[in-house]
């Protein structure tokens, strides 16, 4: 039932290709295999190697061993970036994701017109980490946007929402927020995956809607909650182009939306200080690795996944 | 997992990943021009001649055959000095049939990334639009060619004072393309909304601009106020600085102001604003990003803004309204304590890393000397005093304006400030975000003094 149990299961079936399938199954690889080295692998360990070097973008880097790792230890600055990223993240993802399973069970009832329902729904999460919708955003959030003359119309006082330190960064988490579509439409499968059968023995039973939901749905759900938390807690630490965009590359007003991202792209590009910044890259490897890993262990004890 | 990973993948944890795309990117488009080219030639040919005679054609009694040359040229700037900088291409285009020039252009934020990206990545524009603040950061780490070493750049016409300020370390490293100085546009339009005069601004002191600014705010509509914030401008600050006989450099690059100015320089910023002189803390952070044709003067709802006397004419352009300059107001009274100064509003510079450093020299030597009457004064007035005689008269009013300007206030200004040293790149940065701080009340002027020096120091010392 899960995606992943599933990969396991046909990792096992498999038969030990021939070398001419072989050669044929790199070919298609090749285009992917492409990208995989060339802008990940191959920049990564470049990332790695340059965070122990001092390395401008402009010289030869210079090897000098721990002293970018010392030096994020005393940086207030980074220490801001990941209180906002943290917020953000901790904040926006639960949110979502709440969001998005209650539309699913909503649009699981058999609506009418389900298919542009989910394809609407969907929709900004294509177009959630784009440059044009962040300058969309910018716009209605903006001092003279939309929710302002919203708030006029209703006799309310308007601000500018992306200009005060206060409210810069939730426009940005109801910005992730409202990406919850793809979640969405993973939930959606998820619950077609559960047999009608235990409804309607349940239902046989005497349980409720909401007994149904507690007992059966949320149970049998959880390989696909933990799929979406583990997905989304990823995305949303790599959260990069809306606040880049939504601050005007600055991060600001007073850094309340410098995300370690941004953080990181501002040493590297803005101050000629890529050897810092690829050792930002590497601890933020490591933070997303060490959230994973708990994850991971503490789906243990909640997800089900029904053999 | 990784294929979903990737597939989200907006922001990337491995800072190079960005380098390569973003340079892959351009560098297909530089390598698709010259098979574009050669398409269109090959298309309008036909009758079998050679090749390389046709692009040298009408090459201005240039012998033999020339190989065409592309050229990658970058600016920032408003809409305006887009289309005049286009301008000077298409003539160079026309005099120089066998170089071709790309222009690559933005808005200040966001292009000085996009410029260490691709110099980084060794695809750097071959022409380079530089900047005071940057020149020695790219210069000191080899970044740009020593003008000096190209024959076809000719700086005979310049003066020598002129030519000194993109020199240092022995070498020629930007060329000044316009001489201009802070200060302040007014828009008579909205004094007289306010039923008030233009001030005297040879006398006038910050207690009389404040007084103004308020009585403007009072008699306008709402949103119109009567000065932009004093701050979130490095320049700004060295004024400030300047006016209390500091400065924010010292020659040998280390800081020049005393944490008490700097200080003071907050204090006022506030009182600016807690007095009603000034927009909100949230109108002034929205103008960080915005660019000049967004900001508050060119749209009209400051009658004063603090900008570089340059951007006059494109202000103007933007406002809808004949702007004025105005003189800072000083300490004291007088206008020779105000602090003013002459700075190169920008210069040109060559990537040490062209492939036809000769054809960039030409170019250059174009901007420098024989596109006066396109760029005219929108760069700052001509560093090229040969040109500034010459085209004088073709100013438009905006920009007569703004070198009479200049002229006025030569007596009264004093020796420019020394150049930021190498990590003074960041300190625009530093300034805004905590003028932010302490307009949002989240850190008090004291506070935001020291840290901004401690930062300003470490920035430079690195």
């Amino acid at each position: 039932m899960s995606a992943i149990g599933e990969l396991g299961r046909l990792k096992g079936r498999r038969p030990a290709p021939g070398r001419r399938e072989n050669r044929a199954a790199y070919a298609f690889l090749t285009p992917w295999l492409l990208g995989l080295f060339g802008i990940t692998l191959i920049p990564m360990a470049a990332a790695f190697w340059l965070s122990f070097t001092d390395y401008n973008l402009l010289q030869a880097p210079g090897w000098i061993g721990l002293d970018n790792f010392a030096r994020m230890l005393g940086d207030a600055r980074l220490h801001n970036s990941l209180r906002v990223t943290f917020t953000y993240v901790l904040v926006s993802v639960p949110l979502q994701l709440a969001l998005a399973l209650a539309l699913a069970l909503m649009l699981d009832r058999g609506v009418r017109g389900l298919a542009l329902y989910r394809s609407v729904f969907y929709l900004p999460s294509l177009l959630g980490s784009s440059v044009a919708i962040a300058v969309l955003w910018r716009q209605i959030f903006g001092a003279d946007g939309l929710v302002n003359h919203v708030l006029g119309f209703l006799g309310g006082e308007g601000r500018s929402w992306i200009a005060d330190p206060e409210s810069a960064l939730w426009t940005l988490v109801t910005l992730n927020v409202w990406t919850f579509g793809a979640p969405m439409v993973i939930f959606l499968a998820g619950l077609r995956q559960i047999p009608q059968m235990y409804y309607e023995a349940a239902a046989v039973d005497g349980a409720g809607t909401m007994r149904r939901l507690v007992r059966i749905t949320l149970p049998l759900l959880t390989p696909i909650i933990f799929f979406n938390l583990v997905l989304q807690i990823i995305h949303a630490f790599q959260a990069f182009t809306q606040a880049f965009i939504v601050s005007g590359g600055t991060g600001g007003p007073a850094d309340s939306t410098m995300f370690y991202t941004l953080y990181l792209y501002d040493r590297g590009f803005g101050n000629f200080d890529m050897g810092y910044a690829s050792a930002m890259a590497w601890f933020l490897l490591l933070i997303i690795a060490a959230f994973t890993a708990v994850n991971f262990l503490a789906a243990k004890h909640w997800v089900f996944y029904g053999d | 997992m990784s294929t979903f990973i990737s597939n989200h993948n907006d922001g990337g944890p491995v800072a190079p990943d960005r380098t390569r795309r973003l340079g892959a990117r351009t560098g297909i488009r530089a390598a698709a021009l010259p098979a574009v080219l050669a398409l269109a030639l090959a298309a309008c040919g036909g009758s079998g001649d050679d090749e390389s005679d046709r692009t040298s054609e009408g090459s201005g009694g240039d012998s033999g055959s020339q190989e065409q040359v592309d050229l990658r040229f970058t600016w920032w700037g408003s809409d305006t000095r887009h289309q005049i900088t286009q301008e000077v291409i298409d003539a160079f285009e026309a005099e120089y049939p066998h170089i071709s020039v790309q222009g690559e252009f933005g808005e200040w934020s966001g292009y000085w990334d996009k410029l260490a990206t691709t110099v980084a990545a060794n695809d750097a524009p071959d022409i380079i639009q530089m900047d005071e603040m940057y020149l020695r950061e790219y210069a000191g780490r080899g970044a740009l060619l020593d003008l000096h070493t190209l024959d076809g750049v000719d700086i005979s016409a310049f003066e020598e004072a002129t030519v000194a300020t993109g020199e240092f370390d022995g070498g020629l490293y930007g060329l000044s393309s316009g001489v201009n100085s802070f200060a302040i546009l007014a828009n008579p339009s909205i004094f007289t909304d306010a039923g008030l005069d233009l001030p005297d601004d040879e006398t006038w002191t910050w207690e009389e601009f404040k007084e103004l600014s308020v009585q403007i705010t009072e008699n306008t509509d709402d949103g119109v106020w009567g000065s932009q914030s004093f701050g979130n401008e490095q320049a700004a600050f060295t004024t400030w600085a300047r006016q209390h006989g500091e400065s924010l450099f010292t020659a040998d690059g280390e800081v020049g102001f005393s944490e008490a100015t700097l200080m003071s320089f907050f204090e006022h910023m506030t009182d600016l604003r807690d007095a009603g002189a000034v927009p909100p803390a949230s109108v002034t952070a929205e103008e960080n990003s915005a660019g000049l044709d967004q900001g508050v003067t060119a749209t009209n709802r400051v009658a004063m803004g603090f900008m570089w006397s340059n951007q006059l004419f494109a202000a103007s352009e933007a406002s809808g309204h004949e702007l004025v300059l105005l003189r800072m107001p000083s300490q004291t009274g007088q206008a020779s304590d105000n602090g003013a100064y002459y700075k190169s509003s920008m210069f040109w510079s060559v990537s040490s890393r062209t492939e036809h450093p000769e054809e960039a020299g030409l170019f250059v030597d174009f901007l420098a000397n024989h596109a006066g009457d396109i760029l005219l004064a929108e760069r700052g007035v001509p560093p090229n005093t040969e040109v500034r005689t010459e085209v004088a008269d073709q100013f438009n009013p905006a920009e007569a304006a703004a070198a009479t300007f200049i002229q006025d206030i030569g007596d009264e200004i004093a020796e420019a400030p020394a150049p930021p040293p190498v990590g003074g790149a960041s300190v625009q940065e530093i300034f805004q975000r905590h003028c932010a701080e302490v307009l949002f009340d989240r850190m008090s002027p004291e506070d935001a003094a020291s840290s901004l020096s401690s930062e300003i120091s470490s920035a430079v010392s690195r």
